[in-house]
């Protein structure tokens, strides 16, 4: 597992509003699964001495550091003080920073990522549902349900497609070692390299599902990047240029970012690249029968 | 969203940055009261939202006799099948050298990236291909109020002075802005000093609100319609209708239709944890589109629960079929509710999206 394990105590950003109270509950609920110590305190300016569900909820992130030890946060708050709250956990001290935030102006994304990475702190996000490693840790909004533990690690820039691509992993009997969201918009923190590298250097992962889309060209930056065997699934084949395909970050611009010159650089590389999810499974098998 | 080019001209003279003598009119008629100062050499550019306007006829030359009656020609046009409304009527300039300056958002380094060519003239793309070394770049921190000496001088190497002060005041545009492109091309130099000969600026969609615009006129109705509900709508011209909850699984879905030869009508992401009302909303908006013959619902229910979604599609009662997959929260509940007729139930995406490629074939 990357990014955090059962030890690594969470803050929530947001931890008063509808999103945050809900997901803390969800994540705790999982904590208490795997034994973890999930969420252990909530921030939101003006709410401090509240609880929720159990969690203890101060006004700034100081104060929770000074109480609790606190590893990694997850950000549920408006898109127009996510940047804040971004730079506020950084200047705190805090490692990893997850922004499921989504709509935040591409700008404050800019300055609040710049900022942190002088603090030697890790973004990852915004407009990403996080990361869930079966049996270990969930930070964010996934659905643990669908997961299963094992050593396939999975990057996407989506949320439910990533869902999609674990139910099928699970249901082969493909367990997974850290299942993570990127971001859909068009800059994030951590990228396909960043993560790709922890996964390197994780003992448990052995091969990497790589879940892209249309728009910029992270994924190839990122397969290029490793020696880590990796198959591939690229979004938004049947995507017309110039048009934002749901996410932000998901368009062909300048005739750039199309899926099909993705997916022919990346088969250029060597990396195997399905055309349906249903097919992800069997070439995962196909990469271990080679590997092995 | 992308200015006008007059509007994104309008935006860089309050920055200093010199622009032809110009002026938008509405009709020829407005014309006459202008040619005193635009002079003899006059060129009218349709303001479409469209890319490529100078090739499909939206930019003509005038002089002082001929104006009125090109310009009645163009308003008279359709610019790649919009009407044209509104001409930039603006002085010719005297042009003894293009430069091309663009500023976007770097996605790689997650800065600004400034780039220009002293190599003007022909098209970025061109010159990006067959003479890459022409191109100079600059990755800006996000945190720097204003571009280092240095690196200006990198980047102008032997073009004029006054170009840097351009590039400064470009860059002081595209941060207070919130652009994701601000582009001047061609930059030109003239007897009379430095000209923006044609400006664009796209603003970034989610700071339109604190940039001051109401509306977001790159949307059409439909996908202006979808905003209002905060759908992700796209127009794509098939027959098969396409609803999905996240962006990325519905992309897929569209991917699908593509790989078993159908051609899907429209893209719609309700987003997560869709209540009825919502879904019921999305269904009938896609299947207004008068093209739509059956509809596709691809549903992996985290916090969207499967069975809210069902009656929302029974809600919406429409006359075409609807052809669902829903996995996730509340599954059982959400396919009994949806087993009348007029629905199909399937269990995976791929046997969804091959059932409707062959009941449109």
């Amino acid at each position: 597992m990357i990014y955090g394990d059962r030890n690594t105590g969470i803050l929530v950003q947001g931890a008063t509003g509808r999103q945050g109270e809900f997901h803390i509950g969800l994540m705790n609920t999982y904590a208490r699964q795997v034994g973890g110590k999930g969420v252990v305190a909530g921030v939101t300016p003006g709410k401090g001495g509240q609880q929720v569900h159990g969690v203890q909820v101060y006004n700034t992130v100081k104060e929770a550091m000074r109480d609790h030890d606190i590893g990694a946060s997850v950000i549920f708050v408006p898109a127009s003080a996510a940047g804040d709250a971004i730079m506020e956990e950084a200047n705190a001290g805090i490692e990893t920073i997850v922004c499921i935030t989504e709509h935040i102006a591409v700008h404050d994304t800019m300055t609040a990522i710049s900022y942190a990475r002088t603090d030697g702190c890790r973004v990852i996000g915004p407009n990403c549902p996080g990361l869930l490693s079966p049996g270990e840790v969930k930070m964010g909004i996934m659905p643990a349900a669908l997961f299963s533990r094992g050593n396939v690690g999975v990057i996407s820039r989506s949320g439910t497609l990533t869902y999609e691509v674990v139910d099928e992993l699970t249901r082969a009997g493909i367990g997974q070692s850290t299942v993570l969201g990127i971001g859909g918009d068009p800059v994030i923190g951590q990228t396909f390299v960043d993560v790709l590298e922890e996964f390197a250097n994780d003992p448990q992962t052995k091969a990497v599902v790589l879940i892209g889309e249309v728009g910029g060209n992270l994924e190839e930056e990122g397969a290029k990047s490793t020696d880590l065997p990796i198959v591939s699934y690229i979004a938004g084949v049947s995507a017309p240029p110039d048009k934002r395909m749901g996410h932000a970050g998901a368009i062909v611009e300048g005739g750039e970012g199309d899926a099909r010159s993705k997916i022919a650089r990346l088969r250029k590389q060597g990396v195997p690249v399905a055309s349906r999810v249903s097919e992800i499974p069997d070439m995962i098998r196909d990469l271990f029968r080679c590997h092995c | 969203m992308k200015l006008r080019e007059y509007e994104a001209k309008n935006v860089i003279r309050e920055y200093g940055i010199p622009v032809p003598a110009g002026f938008l009119i509405r009709s020829e008629n407005e014309l006459p009261a202008h040619l005193d100062e635009l002079g003899d050499r006059i060129v009218l550019k349709a303001q479409v939202d469209v890319g490529g306007r100078g090739k499909a006829g939206g930019i003509l030359m005038a002089d002082r006799a001929t104006a009125v009656p090109t310009a009645h020609s163009l308003f008279k046009k359709e610019i790649k099948g919009l009407p044209v409304q509104e001409i930039l009527a603006e002085q010719r300039l005297d042009i003894q050298h293009e430069y091309y300056l663009s500023i976007t958002v770097d996605r790689s380094s997650k800065q600004p990236l400034i780039l220009f060519t002293e190599e003007g003239g022909v098209e970025i793309e061109i010159t990006a291909r067959d003479n890459p070394a022409a191109i100079r770049k600059a990755v800006l921190l996000p945190l720097m109020r204003d571009i280092p000496p240095f690196m200006l001088r990198d980047l102008l190497g032997t073009a004029p002075k006054e170009i840097g002060a351009v590039i400064n005041k470009l860059y002081r545009v595209f941060c207070e802005k919130d652009a994701l492109l601000a582009e001047i091309n061609p930059l030109v130099m003239t007897p009379c000093g430095v000209f923006a000969a044609d400006a664009k600026i796209i603003v970034d969609d989610n700071a339109l609100g604190r940039q001051g615009f109401t509306v977001n006129r790159d949307l059409t109705e439909r996908e202006a319609e979808a905003e209002k509900h905060g759908f992700s709508y796209v127009e794509l011209g098939g027959s098969i209708g396409v609803i999905g909850n996240g962006a990325g699984l519905t992309m897929a879905t569209l991917d699908l239709i593509e790989f078993y030869g159908g051609k899907a009508a429209n893209f719609l992401d309700v987003g997560g944890g869709a209540e009825s009302e919502r879904v019921r909303h999305a269904v009938r908006l896609v299947a207004s589109v008068p093209t739509v013959k059956v509809i596709v619902v691809n549903l992996l229910g985290g916090i969207t629960k499967c069975d809210e979604v069902a009656k929302g599609i029974i809600d919406a009662d429409i006359p075409q079929k609807v052809i669902a997959r829903f996995a996730g929260t509340n599954e059982a509940e959400g396919r009994k509710l949806l087993s009348g007729e007029g629905y199909e139930m399937l269990d995976t995406m791929d046997l969804v999206v091959k059932r409707a490629v062959e009941a449109t074939s």
